[in-house]
């Protein structure tokens, strides 16, 4: 049982791609969204609650899995609009803005212990939203969130 | 080019037809007296402090850094007989905080103090870049 460090800086990773192989961490062809400031990973049970006159607390029972992933990122301009170099994967093609407004559903995978071999990490599909790029002088650099609506479950694995 | 650099060009052709110059030296002190004293109507400025800020870390290491540059430009002149210039020259060193390129902050502050019969004027650039 330990803590997981990530500030050495090759733990937390999100790699993107519309094939779900290329998506795993340390693919080859999977975008590795880089400049991440923080990233969450979402994962709850729908719940409905109800009362009953026999009880005097509430009671609930669980409905579907409702799950995403949001994070916030410093905006790289050739993950953002695309550099049209990867036939393979649309993402970096396209990037994140064209991704979301084509309204791609991509394949990601959410590492906690990086890209080595039995690392730790989450998986999905689902489409890409939330983004909102802002800029101020202040700020001095375009940050924008970003969120993955999760089409599905999530499923954990270790790196091969 | 450094910061330092471009103020001093700045000013070099700003003042060019005043009776003050710009030297290229640092103002160090010339016995127990610092070089704008024993020269006056010489502008001096001094070496660069840089300070340099994480602005923001990412989880990949990407860091930003703002860096923080300060220059002081120095002047003595006569306190008794004030040359008719000084003011021309202490408005080419205010005006001259615009020579830094897309500063995210700039600020130039001018003080001045008399000793004797000799007024010194100081004034600091503070540039902060990204």
């Amino acid at each position: 049982m330990s803590v997981i460090n990530v500030t050495d800086g090759t733990k937390a990773r999100l790699t993107l791609s519309n094939v779900s192989v290329d998506a795993i961490p340390g693919a080859t062809n999977g975008l590795e969204v880089p400049l991440i400031q923080d990233i969450t990973v979402t994962a709850t049970p729908g719940t409905v609650r109800y009362s009953t006159l026999d009880s005097d607390a509430s009671s609930a029972f669980t409905t579907v899995n409702e799950n995403s992933v949001s994070l916030n990122v410093l905006v790289d301009d050739a993950v953002f609009f695309g550099d049209g170099t990867d036939a393979d994967n649309s993402v970096t093609n396209e990037g994140l803005f064209g991704t979301s407004k084509a309204k791609t559903e991509v394949f990601f995978t959410v590492a906690f212990e990086g890209t080595d071999s039995g690392a730790r990490y989450l998986s999905g599909k689902g489409f890409i939203g939330g983004l909102a790029p802002t800029a101020s002088v202040d700020q001095a650099v375009w940050i924008t969130p970003l969120e993955i609506i999760v089409n599905g479950e999530l499923t954990s694995a270790t790196v091969s | 080019m450094s910061i330092r650099d471009s103020l001093k060009a700045n000013v070099t052709t700003a003042i060019g037809s005043t009776n003050f110059k710009v030297s290229s030296e640092l103002p160090w002190n010339s016995g127990d007296q610092p070089l704008n004293e024993k020269n006056k109507r010489v502008v001096y400025f001094s070496a660069e402090d840089v300070t340099k800020t994480q602005l923001y870390r990412t989880l990949d290491q990407g860091d930003v850094y703002s860096t923080e540059t300060v220059v002081t430009a120095i002047f003595s002149v006569d306190a008794k007989n004030l040359p008719t210039d000084t003011q021309t020259v202490l408005d080419a060193l205010l005006a001259a905080v615009d020579v830094v390129d897309s500063p995210q902050s700039a600020e130039v502050i001018s003080e001045q103090e008399i000793e004797d019969d000799i007024i010194t004027y100081s004034v600091e650039y503070n540039f902060v870049t990204i």
